[in-house]
């Protein structure tokens, strides 16, 4: 699921490129500050061990196989930080060397895969990773990983104006489910035979196995990513809604008086309010990593 | 295989292979950008781009023919987006689609195709790609083919000792995730055997360039002809439009 060039909309991959730039650029430097020069080569080989697992099929049944996707296998063994730069090192390299996904959407794709997923699978682990839930932190890691990516990736797809039917979107949605509950299944399963192998080669978790504040948070990642989609595939709905209990009405006498024709054109324009609607929802997700990145590090100092 | 021959035909010389790394990813950015502003017909801009893209490709002696199939890697993608769209009712939007991700697609191909990947590496790198990033890429690319044979042979042994043969889901399930975790380890212990390796060589921290590279006048001239015509070929066809 990497978007090529061409497919979104010049805002869109602008914004993109513009917020998960500085978010590569801090991580990197988080990571380098957190590693020393030896670690270097370990994470572009694990760079290259993430490109050439995805060789080995996982069998679902029903004659059907999947693979893994990794962002959660990474951020559990090397740390959130790290596994962002191995991320974004791995979708360079399909960019340029495989044109797999394009090089202006490229921002939009690291945000969606090496930001915002890896990070969310990272939350469950870094809540639960040390209490009786660590085997469940990592197969909801590997779920929340690939639903985030893949519901950022439809909804940018949404807001550039790709149309789908309703029918389609709900396949899709029912795809990206199934193969968000296989990386939770692998996740678990290699996470478990490397801990066997070397304990030493999984990531200490930082905090004591909280669940209610693990629950809270994967609740909100949870109910950002539904946001997300919906805002962006009806962002009609809302208005809507607002006409049925008749705020509409209300509302559009609130907008149109002070503004002149002009302005309110503007604000009904059909694209400006999907772009706002999906951009709020990315928002949402973009603060609540955020603040579980804030969370993180300050436990690391601590 | 792919890169195979990427990597051999970013190792000839040409004009163009000759120009800095640094005016290369400007102006393909240029054109990328360019190319994803317009909203034209299918045809110019098929035919406006994609002469500028031929220009590029015979100018570095490359051939055109396989240089365009080799971009088409994008379609299955781009095409299965397209139907969706198509479905949805907007044909004209399909198409665009479809011929501009084929377009940057060769963009890129002729980028990569003209310029190493260490080369275009420290050109990023000296336009304010953050240095930890660059020297992962390098370290992937250079072992991703070490290892993807280790999976083969891997997966080889194991179709030897039939070990796919059969079992139940679960146990395939089982023995495929012991499979990567084994491949974890081993590219785990690989790493800490090439770290030793380049200390003992005298690594401090940056990958030596094996051509240093400066920003010369010929460099300037094509940033400068690459910027006019990307923006010359965006504004013609607006006005077309």
């Amino acid at each position: 699921m990497h978007i090529p060039d061409g497919f979104l909309s010049t805002p869109v991959w602008l914004t993109m490129n513009a917020i998960s730039v500085p978010a590569v650029g801090v991580l990197a430097r988080r990571a380098h500050s957190q590693l020393d020069d030896s670690r270097i080569p370990l994470l572009g080989v694990m760079g290259a061990f993430v490109f050439a697992a995805q060789m080995i099929n996982f069998p679902v049944g029903a004659g059907t196989s999947g693979h893994l996707v990794g962002g959660a296998l990474l951020a559990c063994t090397l740390g959130p930080a790290a596994a962002t730069v191995v991320m974004t090192a791995i979708l360079a390299v399909q960019a340029l060397v495989f044109q797999d996904g394009g090089v202006l959407s490229l921002g939009a794709n690291v945000l969606n895969m090496a930001v915002l997923g890896v990070l969310a699978g990272y939350l469950p682990y870094h809540f639960w990773g040390a209490g009786r839930l660590r085997k469940f932190s990592f197969f909801a890691g590997g779920v929340l990983s690939v639903l985030v990516s893949a519901a950022l990736t439809l909804s940018q797809l949404l807001i550039s104006g790709i149309p789908m039917r309703t029918g389609v979107l709900a396949i899709s949605a029912g795809l990206f489910l199934i193969s968000a509950l296989l990386e939770g299944l692998i996740t678990v399963a290699v996470m478990g035979a490397l801990e066997k192998l070397n304990p030493n080669w999984i990531h200490k978790p930082m905090s004591d196995g909280r669940l209610g504040m693990g629950l809270l948070a994967s609740a909100a990642v949870l109910l950002a990513v539904v946001g997300v989609v919906v805002a962006s595939a009806a962002p009609d709905g809302l208005e809507s809604l607002a006409e049925q209990i008749g705020l509409a009405d209300k509302a559009t006498v609130l907008f149109s008086t002070p503004l002149a024709d002009y302005e309110a054109n503007f604000l009904n324009s059909d694209w400006l309010r999907k772009a706002a609607a999906g951009m709020a929802g990315l928002m949402l997700i973009f603060g609540v990593c955020i603040l579980c990145g804030r969370m993180i590090s300050r436990r690391g100092s601590a | 295989m792919h890169h195979v021959v990427l990597d051999r035909w970013s190792r000839r010389t040409s004009p163009l292979h000759r120009r800095d790394a640094r005016a290369k990813i400007l102006a393909a950015l240029a054109l990328l950008v360019s190319i994803a502003t317009t909203d034209a017909g299918v045809l110019p801009m098929l035919a406006a781009y994609g002469a500028i893209v031929a220009a590029g490709f015979l100018a570095a002696r490359l051939p055109l023919f396989q240089a365009a199939t080799r971009a088409g890697v994008v379609l299955p993608f781009s095409i299965a987006m397209a139907l969706v769209s198509w479905v949805s009712g907007d044909p004209a939007r399909a198409a665009s689609v479809v011929v501009k991700s084929y377009l940057s697609a060769s963009i890129v191909l002729l980028l990569i195709a003209t310029t190493p990947l260490t080369e275009l590496l420290s050109g990023a790198e000296k336009l304010g790609a953050p240095r930890v990033v660059t020297l992962v890429v390098q370290f992937l690319y250079r072992y991703l083919f070490v290892i993807s044979e280790q999976v083969q042979h891997m997966l080889q042994a194991a179709r030897c000792r039939s070990g796919s043969g059969n079992s139940g889901t679960r146990r395939r399930f089982q023995a495929a995730a012991g499979a990567l975790a084994v491949l974890f380890s081993k590219s785990y212990i690989r790493a800490e055997g090439i770290h030793n390796a380049m200390l003992a060589r005298g690594f401090r921290g940056r990958l030596p360039a094996i051509r240093t590279q400066r920003f010369e006048w010929a460099d300037f001239g094509f940033l400068l002809a690459a910027l006019i015509a990307a923006a010359a070929t965006g504004l013609a066809l607006r006005g077309a439009a």
